[in-house]
């Protein structure tokens, strides 16, 4: 039998973190749980962080937008501050499992369990998301970019937990598109998924632009030549169409029980040319 | 609750859905019991190998643990197996697969369980693998079982009409292709469980989740050496079976377990990854085809070569790939065809029945060749199948005559007539940006029953109770497809009684007869005869009583009535709990066995397969998927289906459209997601999300509508429907995906990176 | 440890080892036999429960995180006796074929009625999609939680 400690404030959770160290700590279940079946994962002992007000809600702070870390994605997806300021997580989270594991599941469990398929990376990565850290001995701030280490890998430091996430919000994106490709359309895990942030001028030239995808190498995947090109130019498609070619350049795919490395490559550029107009 | 005799051929809910729906249904797996036992299974984890020894000391000496039994501790001939006894209880000294079973562990709770099983150490001496149907082929190979006299082709036979394989001459055009299909899963969801006891009388009464419970009793009784009257079996309703629970998953197993747990419950319930590895599975196939015709699209010649991986034991291997023959030409007149096949033994899991068995394999070969075909020849799909559909007086491309309800021409003219076909152009062109559309058919049969040389038997039990009530005692399961339903349908329009006034008994080998396996889309068929015999038995009897209580002295002048017998011509009425209550109890069962006719002068040909061939009776149906493939991803999406069947006369509306919609529902999985990969012997995909069945994102509304004929044989008219349209999907889909412009694909399921580069390669042949 | 939890209208107190899964709490302890585990791994719906009115998978649920939540297994849907418009639809509609994932089914098509009282089939389909079921195709489910809202929506007295 292992002990399971349900904090309810702060005080809480670092006096059970003090009293297991080793102690596994979660807030859906929905990885780690599953994990434990698997035996992919021991824990000696459990901490969900489920009712730990401190890191539940969303929060419009000046140009910020916070979420909290224990904050479901079912919770995320009927907030007015995500469906008003981020539509582009909200594309992503609408993705994400199925109905209960999004009742379930948090963006906090999403970011700590690192896997390059986690549906809420690609768009947390074009908004630039920074996570917050705290543990006994202070707070930081860390760029999600550098905050995931690896596939399954962050720095969270022992002792350390994940208790929110900063978005700025987008007032100049006017374009917001996420795609995912999965084995089937609920309950998928994502074979690639693409997240795109525009900036589109009236006469149809690309501003600004920020692309990144998911299951194409060991963490989110970035394209900056990708970028470069499209930036300045027309949304044509010839134009998305060489950008493709950076883009696939760029990406690191696997081969896997889901789908070959050469089929990711090649999508992770098609998905490009969903951005076309019309 | 219906408060009048149900009437055939309308609507009539189905009995067991308000306890199903409130949640109060008893499954197998619901049963616990006092004071419970754990057992479980410690599995080879390899795939081939020589067991060295089994080292089970760690595991007997945890506490909890109350025992660890090997091989050697079978009694019996330790060895089952529905046709051929080749499979292990426990293996003793070979194992063939990954999921072979080398210990069984009785534990006191589940965490002992799992912890014992882990503390087994297996020593296997691996011998090399043979995985692929290439490798099976190849006379070098390792043989799976030295004794086979066929090495590992567990069967090789031919099926030849006319002139066979020699007419492909004769023909204007001969179209030559290569088909190549997964391994594919039940996916039941209540994986393979039950509950085991041994009573204090010494019999053992087992509680599992079984299509065949008379046949378990049988495989129990030789496999650990038992007498048949030791052994009990019970069969509640089944959380999903589709042919992977027709043969012992847990059964002998837990009587073992029974056997030493000292009269305490056992309860066994495979996990789902255990289900995966260890369950039974629709056979992969490869299958080689040349189809022959002349200039106007008259098919003259078939020649084909079919390869079925029937994994490491025999099962029903043999019997599905003869089915998959028999089919292999379509529901067309082929005048000349030879027919070859390989059914061969590999290091992968165990295949058996599922749904479809053996014909979903060709339905893809065949239907895809009927479509190259119809290019080849630029003629119109629809009028290519019509042109050769199949129709009473003709010969089978095995060579059968053709006797009876033989509906593939009227569901090809339903389709001819329907909106979704006549305006197939319109929604073509109506694809959005980077879609493709394409329409595809697919025209199929399945037959009924076991075929000849195995009897398709039923034996309906029919009680009247001492208050008038009647109680259908069923000897064949229910896993979901409905029988159960259509036995409380026949019994209450036979005898005119309101559904309330019947209850029914699901099979139990101590209170209902022998009828056979929950299988071969044969349930309601052969038991629903018995039963309507045993009914008229039923009422003779009650009007019989009747006369002599009410003095009428000619039976026609009685009328049974709901709950009384009626005397129209003087209006005197005598209510069956009346009646009832002076029958003697042999008065009040009727007993009714039913053979289900056979072909009666079988073709000289298919001489290898000792049973189950040829049938003769089918189901038809043809269908059409609207399909629409994304051009960046090669996903593939079906808009729209429609599937017309033609089952004899249709008993129940709505059980018959649950079947044919839950069949393509199976199939549509088949055709574009399932896939349980095997790599060297150990399933990958072994998880549901790994695995990958449709969820209701993935599957369209189904147009389910039937091409009503009467089987001349059949109760009330019907035929069995339970499997045929789970043929149609694959090959439709992938008509539709050829007609979409992409390369056609000859290697299912149609994944979207399988689409992509199709789409990416073009139309071509 | 203790738990204390209200399930199904009933305040119940349990000692049992915290980190027990809650479908095998529900199952072996309570009886409640209704609530179905397909996968273990939350990848087919059929453990659905709601807790505090929404629907969550039992098997990734620990017993020491139901302590004060309010349980609802399909066995507590219709209260006292009473039907529920869910079970009566699916009944009514063919959406039952072996039933295994029936009562999961049903649950997590309440707590959707709960969020969108009149949800398209489209809705339907997306709210039902956590729930697998290998018999039906859906469509008779899609069209029995339809129906459900229908009946829901103009208040027909659950009799």
């Amino acid at each position: 039998m292992r002990k399971v400690f349900l904090p309810r404030d702060m005080a809480e959770l670092w006096s059970a973190m003090a009293d297991e160290p080793a102690a596994r700590v979660y807030a859906g279940g929905t990885d780690l749980l599953v994990a434990m079946r698997a035996g992919t994962v021991v824990a000696p002992a459990l901490i969900c962080l489920e009712r730990l007000a401190e890191l539940q809600g969303v929060r419009e702070e000046g140009e910020e937008i916070w979420l909290g870390a224990a904050t479901t994605h079912a919770a995320l997806l009927s907030n007015p501050l995500v469906g008003r300021h981020l539509p582009l997580l909200v594309q992503a989270l609408r993705t994400l499992g199925s109905p209960p594991i999004r009742n379930m599941g948090t963006i906090g469990g999403n970011i700590c369990t690192a896997s390059p398929a986690g549906d809420t990376l690609p768009p947390l990565y074009v908004l630039a998301a920074e996570v917050e850290l705290q543990s006994p001995g202070g707070r930081r701030r860390l760029p999600l970019r550098d905050f995931i280490a690896g596939p399954g890998q962050t720095r969270l430091e022992t002792g350390e937990i994940l208790t929110g996430v900063r978005v700025r919000k987008p007032v100049d994106a006017n374009c917001h598109r996420f795609e995912k490709i999965g084995q089937r359309q609920a309950l998928a895990c994502c074979i690639v998924s693409m997240a795109a942030l525009l900036t589109v001028t009236p006469a149809g030239v690309v501003a600004s632009i920020r692309l990144a995808w998911g299951s194409v190498g060991p963490t989110v995947m970035e394209a900056p030549a990708a970028e470069a090109a499209l930036t300045g130019s027309f949304m044509t498609r010839e134009n998305l169409h060489r950008a493709a070619v950076f883009v696939r350049q760029a990406v690191a795919p696997i081969d896997d029980i889901r789908a070959s490395a050469a089929y990711r490559r090649e999508v992770a550029g098609n998905l490009l040319l969903r951005l076309l107009p019309g | 609750m219906t408060t009048r005799p149900p009437k055939i051929g309308r609507d009539f809910l189905r009995p067991d859905a308000p306890a199903k729906a409130a949640g109060v249904e008893k499954y197998a797996v619901d049963h616990y019991g006092e004071n419970l036992l754990w057992a479980g299974v410690r599995r080879a984890g390899v795939p081939h190998g020589l067991i060295r020894r089994v080292d089970a000391a760690a595991a007997r000496s945890l506490p909890g643990v109350r025992a660890v039994l090997t091989g050697g501790d079978v009694p019996g001939t330790n060895r089952q197996g529905i046709v051929h006894k080749d499979q292990p209880v426990l293996c003793d000294a070979k194992v063939r697969y990954a999921g072979d079973p080398v210990a069984l562990v009785l534990a006191a709770d589940r965490e002992t369980l799992r912890r014992a099983l882990a503390l087994i150490e297996v020593d296997i001496a691996p011998l090399p693998g043979v995985f692929t149907i290439d490798d099976a082929l190849n006379h070098d190979a390792p043989r799976l079982h030295e004794d086979h006299p066929g090495g590992n082709a567990l069967l090789q036979a031919t099926i030849e009409a006319g002139d066979g394989a020699k007419a492909l001459a004769e023909c204007d055009v001969v179209v030559t292709e290569t088909f190549t299909v997964p391994i594919q899963a039940h996916a039941f969801l209540e994986t393979e469980n039950g509950i085991a006891r041994r009573e204090e009388d010494g019999r053992i009464v087992i509680i599992v989740s079984t299509q065949a419970p008379f046949r378990d009793r049988w495989e129990v009784s030789h496999a650990l050496g038992l007498p048949m009257d030791g052994i009990r079996v019970i069969a509640p309703y089944l959380g999903g079976g589709f042919g992977g629970k027709d043969g012992a998953t847990v059964q002998c197993l837990l009587a073992l377990a029974a056997m030493h747990a000292d009269g305490r419950w056992v309860k066994m319930w495979w996990d789902r990854e255990e289900s995966f590895q260890a369950g039974y599975k629709r056979h992969a196939a490869r299958l080689h085809y040349h189809l022959g015709a002349k200039a106007d699209g008259t098919l003259h010649a078939l020649h084909c070569r079919v390869y079925y991986d029937t994994g490491a034991y025999a099962h029903l291997g043999g019997e599905v790939m003869a089915l998959g023959m028999e089919h292999a030409g379509g529901p067309y007149r082929i005048p000349h065809t030879r027919i070859e096949g390989w059914c061969l033994y590999t290091n992968n899991p165990v295949a058996g029945a599922m749904r479809g068995f053996g014909v979903m394999q060709v339905s893809f070969a065949f239907e895809s060749m009927m479509d190259i075909l119809a290019a080849r020849l630029r003629l119109d799909p629809l009028e290519i199948r019509r042109k050769n559909a199949l129709r009473v007086g003709d010969r089978n491309s095995a060579g059968v005559l053709m006797t009876s309800s033989t509906g593939i021409g009227a569901c090809l003219d339903a389709i001819a007539d329907h909106p979704l076909w006549k305006d197939r152009a319109v929604w073509k062109a109506a694809a959005g940006p980077n879609k493709r559309r394409g329409v595809g058919l697919a025209a199929v049969f399945n037959a009924m029953g076991y075929g000849r040389g195995l009897p398709d038997t039923a034996v309906a039990k029919l009680e009247i109770t001492p208050t008038g009530r009647f109680v259908v005692y069923s000897g064949v399961a229910d896993m979901g497809q409905g029988n159960a339903t259509a036995f409380v349908q026949i019994a209450g329009a036979a005898l005119n009684q309101e559904e309330g006034m019947i209850d029914l008994v699901q099979p139990d080998t101590d209170r209902t007869l022998p009828s056979g396996s929950a299988a071969a889309s044969r349930t309601t068929y052969t038991y629903g005869n018995a039963l309507i015999r045993a009914c008229q038995d039923m009422r003779r009897r009650i009007l019989g009583r009747a006369s002599m209580l009410l003095l009428v002295d000619r039976l026609e002048d009685l009328g049974l009535l709901p709950g009384r017998v009626r005397h129209p011509a003087t209006g005197r009425e005598i209510p069956l709990a009346m009646l009832a209550a002076t029958l003697t109890t042999p008065e009040r069962f009727c007993v009714y066995q039913y053979l289900m006719p056979v072909v009666p002068d079988p073709p000289a040909t298919g001489k290898a397969f000792k049973i189950g061939f040829p049938h003769l009776l089918f189901s038809y149906g043809c269908h059409l998927a609207l399909v629409e493939a994304d051009e960046l991803t090669g996903e593939t999406t079906v808009r729209d289906y429609l599937a017309v069947t033609e089952a004899g006369r249709i008993l129940n509306p709505q059980t018959s459209v649950q079947q044919v919609q839950g069949a393509i529902a199976q199939g549509i999985g088949y055709a574009l997601h399932e896939d349980l990969q095997v790599e060297g012997g150990i399933v990958q995909t072994d998880d549901l999300g790994k695995y990958i069945i449709p969820t209701a994102l993935d599957l369209p509304d189904i147009r389910a509508v039937f091409a009503q004929a009467y089987e001349e044989t059949g109760p009330f008219g019907m035929k069995g429907l339970g499997e045929v349209a789970s043929n149609g999907p694959l090959p439709a889909i992938a008509n539709a995906l050829a007609d979409a412009g992409a390369a056609r694909i000859f290697r299912s399921p149609l994944t979207p990176e399988r689409v992509l580069a199709s789409l990416q390669q073009g139309p071509g042949m | 440890m203790t738990v204390q939890f209200n399930l199904n209208g009933r305040r119940i107190a349990l000692d049992v080892d915290p980190d027990r899964r809650a479908v095998d709490i529900l199952r072996e302890e309570l009886g409640l036999t209704g609530t179905k585990e397909g996968c273990g791994a939350g990848e087919c719906g059929a453990c659905t429960i709601l807790v505090d009115g929404v629907n969550r998978l039992s098997c990734l649920m620990l017993a020491a995180q139901l302590s004060g939540r309010e349980i609802t297994t399909i066995e507590g849907l219709s209260r006292e006796g009473g039907t529920h418009p869910l079970p009566e639809a699916f009944v009514k509609h063919g959406a039952v074929q072996c039933g295994f994932c029936t009562p999961g089914m049903i649950l997590g098509a309440a707590a959707l009625l709960q969020e969108n009282p009149a949800p398209t089939r489209d809705e339907i389909r997306r709210g039902i999609s956590g729930n697998l079921c290998r018999c039906t195709g859906y469509q008779k489910i899609v069209d029995a939680v339809a129906e459900a809202a229908r009946a829901i929506q103009e208040g027909e007295p659950s009799s």
